[in-house]
């Protein structure tokens, strides 16, 4: 299985006063195509940084991040908008779904980024909100929507103009149990029947015990690569030093 | 681009108090500027045809002489021929009439009291039928066929200097083409007011065979032509050069305009002012909307860097804040051209007479023109000065950076 994104050597320093904080200190790691995985850690680990480096809205202070063979720490602002726009999907948190717009609206947006004709962008808009379960909610705006389908809008709308790479920032944080347990399902499904390859960063259980890969952060380190076998060798070798 | 004019006008709509807030301050400015816009036309209308219809004519036939030298004697730079030049004006189309005058300077006397007069000399039966009829307070016009023509109006000022009302004597006093004192006795007809008092303290009229006799002369100081419409001078101009050039008397045709010194300084001094009024409202509308504007772009940061995420390009950005203004000073401007025009019919309707202005002698009617150019003029001023107040917000919109923009709260 050829790697989707290949990340080398990558380190992230912010300024901090007159010195400089190391959030994410030499990582390496391959992702394959269709893989569905996490990136776990406690708070301040790296795990949001790491993904922003990979969904291309930061750039790293050294090392070079690869998407589907292009580098993307050389991409000048537009080519990097233009990379984002055809090839990543993005799930925050929060959901950030345009208040103004209705749910198909928001699924829409993408599409819209990409010059389609009005009658592709609606048969991919209702393929979208059928793939989550959300239909028959097309015309609500998110204020008259519950936290959960705020989510699957945003999951739609991640997938709507169908990425390689679906980016999800704590995806399952603002949400009940049951909410999040019916979330992780969809995107697991969604992963399996479409083979769009999830990166989410958490530390929800819940999540990481349905996840293929986990990939476990510390002070900007990876500790932890359940999926990497050449990870896994080091960890094995470094513990018997 | 429906879709992303859609956003923007939803966008503009987020925050309902406020745009309202916005829109009425903008819509103030719009309808404040016609109102006043609208009043100073009326002022620029009312003086430029009372200035014409007092006696000045929409055109002037004058010996060019008459703007080279100053003259010795009375009538010195005068037309000779001046029935021939009338009669070539008469010919043009929009020509409602043409007329000769003469412009002298006298002592004016009733036996006990003696005052200096400015006269003008007229054909009363042309200047009545070019609607060149002073108003009368007292008394009635000159008689045009009156035989000996010995009959003088006097302006409202003089006659009250002199103690005189119609019906009274009085004695005129003039220096002749030659040199020579020469004295009339005429009977005062009428009392006149021009409204402007400095005039109506000097102002004698009488007819033009009258003065001829004073005077000793046959020449005339120039022809007033009058047009049907103020809007036709140009074109009758430019009609009546031609016919006047190689004429064995060199003449000079002069435009109202050129002759209406009083008319140009008041709206020079009103035009200024509402230009004033202008930058007033453009900073009024700045600042109002600008506040607004960054606002919108602070509470909506988070949203930004998601559209910057999902990979919109950042001048898209910049034109969804520069439409969203646009539509904001189009919803200003209509609502400020309604509320103009309604508040501009209602004063119209309400006979308001404002104070006389300075050196007037009658009050001024409260009066608002509609004038399209200056509605298209107040809306393209607020469209164009919001458009400049969303550019410091879109801007920064547009170079938010997109982590920093994600994680605001």
């Amino acid at each position: 299985m050829e790697h989707l994104v290949d990340v080398e050597r990558v380190s992230k320093r912010y300024p901090l006063d007159h010195s400089f904080v190391r959030a994410l200190d030499d990582v390496s790691l391959r992702i394959r195509r269709g893989e569905f995985l996490a990136i776990a850690g406690p708070s301040g680990s790296g795990k949001s940084t790491l993904l922003n480096l990979i969904g291309c809205i930061d750039s790293p202070s050294s090392g070079h991040i690869r998407i589907d063979g292009i580098d993307t720490s050389a991409l000048r602002p537009a080519a990097a908008a233009a990379l984002r726009r055809d090839r990543l999907g993005f799930v925050f948190q929060t959901f950030n779904l345009i208040p103004v717009f209705t749910a198909e609206e928001n699924v829409e947006y993408p599409l819209l980024l990409r010059r389609m004709t009005e009658s592709e962008r609606r048969r991919r808009v209702a393929e979208a909100l059928a793939s989550v379960g959300l239909t028959e909610r097309a015309r609500h705006r998110p204020d008259l929507l519950s936290g959960g389908e705020r989510q699957r809008v945003a999951v739609a709308r991640a997938i709507v103009h169908r990425p390689a790479l679906v980016l999800a920032d704590e995806p399952t944080a603002n949400l009940d149990s049951h909410t999040a347990r019916q979330l992780i399902d969809l995107m697991g499904e969604l992963n399996a029947r479409l083979g769009v390859t999830f990166i989410f960063s958490t530390h929800d259980q819940r999540l990481l015990d349905r996840m293929d890969r986990i990939v476990r952060l510390c002070d900007g380190k990876v500790i932890e690569d359940t999926g990497d076998q050449e990870a896994q060798h080091a960890q094995v070798s470094i513990a018997g030093l | 681009m429906r879709k992303f004019l859609s956003l923007a006008f939803r966008n503009v709509f987020r925050n309902k108090r406020r745009t309202l807030m916005t829109l009425l301050v903008v819509a103030g400015g719009v309808a404040g500027l016609l109102l006043v816009g609208g009043f100073f036309s009326f002022m620029f209308w009312g003086l430029r045809e009372s200035t014409i219809h007092n006696g000045l004519g929409h055109l002037q036939i004058f010996n060019a002489e008459h703007f080279r030298r100053d003259e010795a004697h009375a009538l010195e730079n005068g037309l000779d021929d001046y029935r021939q030049l009338a009669r070539k004006a008469e010919g043009i189309p929009h020509v409602r009439g043409v007329t000769a005058r003469i412009e002298f300077y006298g002592m004016i006397s009733n036996g006990q009291k003696s005052s200096v007069f400015m006269g003008s000399a007229v054909d009363p039966g042309k200047e009545k039928s070019m609607g060149f009829v002073p108003r009368i307070v007292a008394g009635r016009y000159l008689d045009g066929k009156d035989a000996t023509g010995n009959q003088a109006l006097v302006g409202a000022g003089l006659a009250r200097s002199m103690g005189v009302k119609p019906g009274d004597g009085l004695t005129l006093l003039a220096v002749t083409t030659d040199g020579a004192l020469n004295g009339l006795d005429i009977d005062v007809t009428g009392i006149v007011n021009t409204g402007f008092k400095d005039l109506d303290d000097r102002l004698l009229t009488i007819t033009l065979p009258a003065a001829q006799r004073l005077l000793q002369s046959e020449r005339v100081t120039n022809l007033v032509v009058g047009l049907d419409a103020t809007d036709h001078t140009d074109a009758v101009y430019a009609a009546l050069l031609p016919r006047l050039a190689g004429l064995r008397q060199d003449v000079a045709v002069r435009k109202w305009i050129d002759l209406a010194t009083y008319y140009k300084q008041v709206r020079l001094m009103l035009s200024g002012i509402f230009v004033f009024l202008g930058v007033i409202v453009f900073f009024m509308v700045v600042i109002s909307s600008a506040n607004t504007l960054m606002m919108a772009m602070f509470e909506r940061t988070r949203e930004i860097g998601t559209m910057l995420a999902m990979g919109t390009p950042r001048r898209w950005l910049v034109g969804l804040f520069l439409l969203e203004a646009l539509i904001t000073g189009v919803l200003a401007a209509v609502s400020g051209i309604a509320a103009g025009s309604g508040i501009g019919a209602l004063l119209n309707r309400s006979a308001i007479v404002m104070p006389p202005p300075p050196g007037n002698t009658s009050g001024l009617p409260l009066r608002v023109i509609q004038e399209p150019g200056l509605m298209i003029g107040a809306a393209v001023l607020v469209m164009v000065t919001l458009a400049l107040a969303a550019l410091m917000p879109a801007v920064r919109a547009s170079r938010l950076q997109i982590v920093e923009a994600l994680s605001h709260v």
